[in-house]
């Protein structure tokens, strides 16, 4: 049984999710982890691990303490409730290695470890539908507009979602920006939105649909540093008239249209580059 | 440089959890889509905001740390997230020109 994620994770986190107990390093707990890797066979450890990663085991020997050692692994969980040795624990403490022990079995510690990761976003936001059609990823959001105590977080979500993709790190950074200040502008000036992520391997696009006010001169708002936010937005450090042209900039294709009093549109589109 | 020897040879406080990290450059700014536009990954981020909303700012381009300077408090629900998002905030009593005149001083380049 061999499984392996991307993660951005602590062990405090994991501690806490797999409701373990920690024997062993209870001061490294901060330490981030890179991935998991689940086995009960010692030379698939070697073989196919990767360092950095956290080792999730029902195999409690010394041998498995080794090649985890060997293999540069940051820390290991017994499962199903097995208990480590005296000489497994000396070594573990010699090499600075954390040890944490859980009831649970591998099915379940993986599971859990892994709705933890997405979790920590997710429950902030709104997710109204996700699938696949076509190749492609769909993702529609929520977005409460006035709620500015958890703005920022469904773009934290979005960079996330294409991280697991794969896409290449320049393309994530300039979706997210965009999909940050799409996000904001609902935030500040409209009541409510649905935003769309559709990715795939060609395009992403990201339509935000709101209901709201509307702009009136949509030339005017794409103007850079003409902003419509108040006085107390501005005081968080928004409103610096920068959003939609910072959209501009970072995205391939984008459309805007708006009705006053009913609300606004904005379709961005990003485009996958070929290797 | 690395981000410990700044924390040690300036003198800033962890508000958060720290682990090491490279800094490459510095950005000042308190208007968040003036970072989100010219910031750069690595960059070290000085500003006086503390909202919630940095910690987005920072994660999505991949800030070296957020300092804040002039002794401001940071609200305890945005250290709480920066530190479910691995994003690192440090504190400085002093301003932003003073702390600026430091970092040159320890040769951090722009």
């Amino acid at each position: 049984m061999a499984e392996e994620l991307k993660l951005n994770l602590n062990l405090k986190r994991i501690k806490k999710v797999l409701k373990a107990d920690v024997i062993q390093g209870k001061g490294l707990l901060s330490t981030k982890i890179s991935g998991v890797y689940a086995s009960d066979l010692v030379s698939d450890v070697l073989a196919y691990s990767k360092s950095g990663s956290v080792l999730l085991t029902g195999l409690c020997t010394k041998q498995v303490a080794i090649s985890a050692y060997l293999s540069l692994f940051k820390a290991i969980i017994f499962i199903r409730g097995k208990r480590p040795n005296k000489e497994i624990l000396e070594f573990a403490e010699e090499k600075n290695m954390i040890i944490l022990l859980t009831e649970n079995d591998m099915f379940e510690a993986c599971v859990k470890i892994a709705n933890a990761d997405s979790n920590s976003i997710s429950k902030f936001v709104k997710l109204i539908e996700s699938s696949e059609k076509k190749n492609t990823s769909v993702h529609k959001f929520h977005i409460d507009g006035q709620d500015f105590s958890n703005s920022g977080l469904l773009s934290t979500q979005i960079k996330s979602i294409l991280q697991n993709i794969g896409y290449e790190p320049y393309l994530i950074k300039r979706v997210s920006i965009s999909a940050y200040e799409g996000e904001m502008n609902v935030v500040m000036h409209a009541k409510e939105a649905n935003l769309t992520l559709n990715a795939n391997e060609k395009e992403i696009q990201i339509i935000i649909n709101d209901r709201g006010k509307g702009i009136p001169d949509i030339e005017q708002a794409m103007q850079a540093g003409y902003s419509t936010a108040t006085e107390d937005q501005r005081a968080l450090g928004f409103g610096s008239g920068m959003g939609l042209p910072n959209i501009k900039k970072n995205s391939d294709e984008l459309k805007i249209t708006s009705e006053v009093g009913k609300g606004t549109k904005v379709e961005m589109k990003f485009y996958v580059i070929q290797e | 440089m690395k981000l410990q020897e700044i924390i040690d040879k300036v003198g800033l406080k962890k508000l958060t959890n720290v682990e090491v990290r490279n800094v490459q450059g510095v950005f000042i700014s308190d208007m968040l889509s003036d970072v989100m536009t010219n910031a750069k990954s690595g960059n070290l981020w000085l500003t006086v905001q503390t909202h919630k909303n940095t910690v987005s700012a920072a994660n999505l381009i991949n800030l070296a740390a957020i300092v804040v300077t002039h002794g401001k408090e940071v609200p305890q629900e945005t250290i709480d997230l920066a530190n479910r998002f691995y994003v690192i905030i440090l504190g400085s009593d002093l301003s932003t020109y003073e702390l600026v005149s430091k970092l040159i001083g320890i040769g951090l380049k722009p």
